[in-house]
């Protein structure tokens, strides 16, 4: 297994408590610090408090659904990447979602691996988005 | 960003011209790396999401030999990672060369959608009625009631014969259930969330999709008309209370050469109060295991499968069974097959116990031409409350025959009359009521095979010493051989191999789902009347039931060789009785979820954008996912040399590689593919980050090539014929693949585009520590001799690549060559081999002509390689 360290924070929403906890101890073995919410309502309260680099985010969820809370998301900080994870197949809605600026989209069940790919990805977009954009500043 | 790159590449033009390169701040130096890294970091999610597309297309393709049973969540989930990752590759895209292929995201929606009106095509009901009564029903309305029922309406309303008084809930009904409260869409991420095909735990998920069923709530639209139609029924009765049978009429069950017999529920005897309950019975055991299992086997798509219910007067039978207008295991016996059993006709259809067979002539006279009178220890009754139970029976009538002369010619008169209107042999289920009145509970199409015996030239005493279970009847034809395993319990299920036999006492339903897995069936009880029997002859799987005393003969772990048509069990695997096993039926083919996949297919794999040099090749023209992802990685490359190219800063510019001696390759550095910046024309090898261009190198430079092969007159000749027609083998006339060897790397990746001698090829790898990213692709083409020998030189390239664990096809006389998902230290061996090849197949399509030379190459390269992997 890949235990490099990677020491970048990673907020993993997802109200089904099983999936939320046993993705979070995968994650976190893999040298990710992970921060959890089990609502939309609670990530976006962790992301103020405490901002992470990448959100993982499930798509449905009760109370604030997985695509309004990407909208609330982004409106604290747009640089804040975020992955959306569905269990319901269905390419409008993530063609919709990438549309709206998702970093990536995956399918319940998800291989570790591959959401640990998407997350140092994201985590890599994220950092050249925001040296250009001090760059731009100057 | 853009901008500011903008005003660079001005100030390189400007300072261009008067000859000098520019001297850049370090800001600007910072800037040009940040925006290389930017494209680079785009470049990488486009490649991994080309490869997914690839990976993809191939599962596809693989599907579509029909061989392995898919679902249609197979093809939702690969169609949908398809379309996310070209719509991905869109993006990545658009973020390396912004606005130029705007056109991409037409051909994009246009194929989406062609792709979901596929995936959501489905029968749409006009009829909304929720309810509809047996009078009322007629065969033409199977798609509202279902064929169970629709069959039984012209039965009772065509052919005025005894049926049970009744009504189906329609295919509305069964719609505006699972609509209700997003049941139906719960069911489908439930299921998508189980995990792929092969991984998804079957128990868990058909259990969870059940209580969801169970919990919800009967719309009131739908309890009204109920109560309505059961009124009526009340009502005509004297107002006496009716006990129900309540059954699943699937729409779609009885589909051509599929049964769906038994799989689904049939509460019986069931009292009003409790109707409910047991319609959602009903509608939950469209995901039972077992026809999970069932339309898993054969393609058939859950949307499709509308749950109506048939609810019949439930008739307390005396006697009852199925009847087979046909023999079923004999297309050229026209003989009527009556099965029959003392109590609820369920006991043969259930297969728990012996049951009588008559067999009778179509004749006028409707000759019996045999009684098989059995020992029927157990029936089923209704219960004096709700529900049937299996008791004994008295043993006064245990031995006696179920039916007598006149009523088994009734039935037989009451068989041909349904197979004539039908025209077509029927599977008849009937049963006799205490007044001795004959009903009609079902009718559907019988399914027919042939029984082969061996030809007098086959001995058979010579397997007489391995002969361990002789008896029973030949339930399902053909012959198989496998390790014994015994089932008793449910547990047993979970752990039954692969291919084994499967030895049961009774021909139970449960076992169904168990069949497609076995080689062969062998139980104890249970008659060719059953529902694991129908289940076995349409998987095409050899039973033998009725098999008294076979189970003790065997062990789990033994190897026997089961010869149904035979109905001899033997010790041991017996290849001559082997060799007479038919085909396996390939049951995917032309079934709904495979049609539905290969429609889909149409708008995916064929690729149409062929030529890059074409001036076809453009985005507006793609009409596939693959001429998309094949349009974009190419201009992706060709757009990220360029960049290098024309914003020339040093560190990003083409170097010349020097190994040795300077050498015919250049290399475009990506991101982090050298190991320190390197100033100047030239870049050592050893300065060379990439990871996959280092194993190419290696492999290319390990052994020395001894130059081209000695040619006989024919590959001369050949050759100049070729050269008459070849503009691009002329010297002189410059080759549209004249370009210079081109690397383009990184650390992890490196593309090489190469033309060595006549042929050209192309080879693009990714390695790096994300082993389900790796992938090697290897495409070779053209050649010097003619067609043929060029076409054997590919052939003799795969033959060697396909050894090494390649997956390669050739079309014309290109090759394309492709191996993923490995660890580092395996790509890199995969990779040397590459690099062997590219150089030392070299001009080999000369002798492709001389079988001597060709082994005499095959056995020279392969000992290379293996001393290379060594």
């Amino acid at each position: 297994m890949d235990k490099k360290q990677r020491e970048f924070k990673v907020l993993l929403v997802d109200d089904e408590d099983i999936f939320r906890e046993a993705t979070a101890r995968q994650l976190s073995v893999r040298g990710f610090i992970v921060l959890t919410a089990e609502s939309g309502e609670a990530a976006v309260e962790s992301i103020k408090t405490d901002p992470p680099e990448v959100v993982v985010l499930d798509q449905q969820m009760p109370g604030m659904h997985g695509s309004d809370t990407f909208i609330a998301i982004k409106a604290i900080d747009p640089l804040i990447e975020v992955i959306m994870l569905t269990g319901n197949t269905s390419v409008d809605n993530a063609i919709e979602m990438m549309q709206m600026g998702t970093f990536d989209y995956l399918m319940k069940p998800i291989n570790i691996d591959e959401l640990l790919y998407k997350i140092e990805d994201a985590y890599t977009r994220k950092k050249l988005n925001e040296k250009q954009q001090r760059e731009a500043k100057q | 960003m853009l901008k500011k790159l903008a005003e660079f590449s001005k100030k390189f033009f400007f300072l261009n011209q008067k000859g000098r390169y520019p001297a850049l701040e370090a800001e600007e130096v910072e800037a040009l790396r940040l925006a290389f890294k930017s494209r680079y970091h785009n470049f990488k999610l486009l490649l991994a999401a080309n490869s997914k597309i690839l990976e993809s297309m191939a599962s596809i393709e693989r599907a579509l030999q029909g061989n392995e049973s898919f679902s249609m969540s197979f093809v939702q989930t690969h169609c949908t990672a398809i379309s996310v990752n070209v719509f991905r590759m869109i993006n990545a895209m658009e973020n390396i060369s912004p606005g130029k292929y705007t056109e991409l995201k037409d051909s994009f929606a246009a194929i989406q959608k062609q792709i979901d009106a596929l995936l959501g095509a489905r029968k749409k009901i006009d009829d909304r009625r929720l309810v509809i009564p047996l009078d009322a029903i007629t065969s033409d309305m199977t798609d509202l009631v279902g064929s169970k029922m629709a069959n039984l309406g012209d039965v009772k309303n065509k052919l005025q014969m005894n049926v049970p008084a009744g009504f189906g809930i329609t295919a509305a009904a069964h719609e505006l259930f699972m609509q209700t409260d997003g049941l139906q869409r719960e069911i489908d991420r439930l299921f998508q969330v189980a995990g792929s095909d092969e991984d998804r735990n079957l128990d868990l998920v058909s259990s969870q999709i059940r209580q969801r069923i169970m919990t919800a709530e009967v719309p009131e639209a739908i309890y009204l008309a109920v109560v309505d139609a059961y009124s009526a029924m009340k009502a005509a009765n004297h107002g006496q209370e009716i006990k129900m049978a309540v059954r699943s009429s699937a729409f779609g069950e009885d589909a051509e050469n599929s049964s769906f017999a038994g799989q689904y529920r049939s509460e019986l005897n069931v009292g009003f109060s409790q109707f409910f309950y047991h319609y959602k019975q009903v509608i939950a055991s469209k995901y039972s295991v077992q026809a999970i299992t069932y339309k898993f086997s054969r393609g058939f798509r859950d949307e499709d499968i509308a749950m109506c219910v048939g609810c019949l007067a439930m008739i307390d039978a005396v006697a009852g069974g199925v009847i087979y207008t046909r023999n079923p295991l004999d297309a050229k016996d026209d003989a009527i097959y009556i099965n029959s059993t003392w109590g609820l006709p369920k006991t043969v259809v259930d297969g728990n116990d012996l049951c009588d067979l008559f067999v009778v002539r179509r004749d006028d006279d409707l000759t019996i031409l045999r009684r098989e009178v059995q020992h029927k220890g157990h029936r089923a009754v209704c219960l004096d409350g709700d529900g049937c139970a299996r008791t004994a029976t008295d043993e006064a009538l245990a031995d006696q025959p179920s039916l007598s002369d006149e009523r088994i010619r009734e039935l037989a008169d009451h068989a041909v009359s349904i197979e004539q209107y039908y025209e077509m042999p029927q599977d008849i289920e009937w049963a006799i009521d205490n007044q001795g009145k004959i009903f009609i509970l079902q009718s559907r199409p019988l399914q027919q095979m042939d029984t082969i015996l061996p030809g007098p030239e086959l001995d058979l005493d010579q397997f007489a010493d391995s002969l361990i279970a002789e008896g029973g009847i030949n339930a399902s034809p053909g012959v198989a051989c496998g390790e014994v395993f015994k089932v008793a319990k449910k547990i047993d299920i979970l752990q039954f191999p692969e291919g084994a036999i499967l030895v049961v006492e009774q021909a139970l339903p449960a076992w169904a789902p168990l069949v497609a897995r076995a080689a062969a069936v062998v139980s104890e009880q249970g008659g060719f009347a059953g529902h694991l029997a129908n289940v076995a002859r349409e998987f095409g799987i050899p039973a033998i039931f009725g098999a008294a005393g076979a189970s003790a003969k065997m062990q789990n772990g033994d190897t026997v060789t089961v010869a149904a048509d035979l109905t001899r069990v033997y010790q041991g695997s017996i290849a001559p009785l082997l060799e007479w096993t038919r085909p396996e039926p390939k049951l995917m083919l032309g079934s709904p979820v495979y049609e539905s996949l290969k429609e889909i297919s149409r708008h995916i794999i064929p690729l149409h954008l062929l030529d890059p040099e074409s001036r076809e090749f453009l985005p507006q023209n793609c009409q596939t996912f693959h001429d998309i992802t094949r349009f974009i990685h190419e201009k992706s490359v060709v757009d990220m040399f360029n960049f290098g190219r024309d914003h020339s800063f040093s560190e990003r510019s083409s170097k010349q590689l020097h190994y040795r001696v300077p050498m015919n390759w250049w290399i475009l550095n990506l991101d982090d593919g050298f190991i320190h910046e390197i100033h100047g024309k030239y870049v050592k090898l050893e300065d060379i980050a990439s990871i996959p261009m280092v194993a190419f190198w290696e492999g290319f430079a390990a052994i020395p090539w001894d130059g081209p092969p000695a040619l006989d007159g024919k590959g001369m000749t050949s050759i100049m014929f070729r050269s008459t027609m070849n503009t691009a083998l002329v010297s002189g006339v410059k080759s549209k693949y004249a370009d210079r060897n081109y690397f383009l790397i990184s650390k992890n990746y490196c593309t090489l585009s190469s033309r060595l001698g006549y042929h050209f090829c192309t080879m693009e790898a990714m390695v790096s520590d994300r082993s389900g990213e790796n992938y090697l692709g290897f495409k070779f083409k053209g050649g010097a001799a003619d067609f043929e020998r060029c076409l054997g030189r590919v052939q003799f390239i795969r033959e060697i690549l396909e050894r090494y664990g390649f997956r390669a096809t050739i079309n014309a006389d290109n090759l394309d060559a492709r191996i993923e998902g490995y660890d580092m230290e395996y790509m890199i061996g995969r990779l040397k081999i590459l690099g062997y090849l590219t150089l030392h197949t070299r001009q080999l399509d000369m002798i492709m002509g001389n079988s001597a030379l060709v082994n005499f190459y095959m056995n020279k390269l392969t000992k290379d390689i293996n001393t290379l992997l060594a």
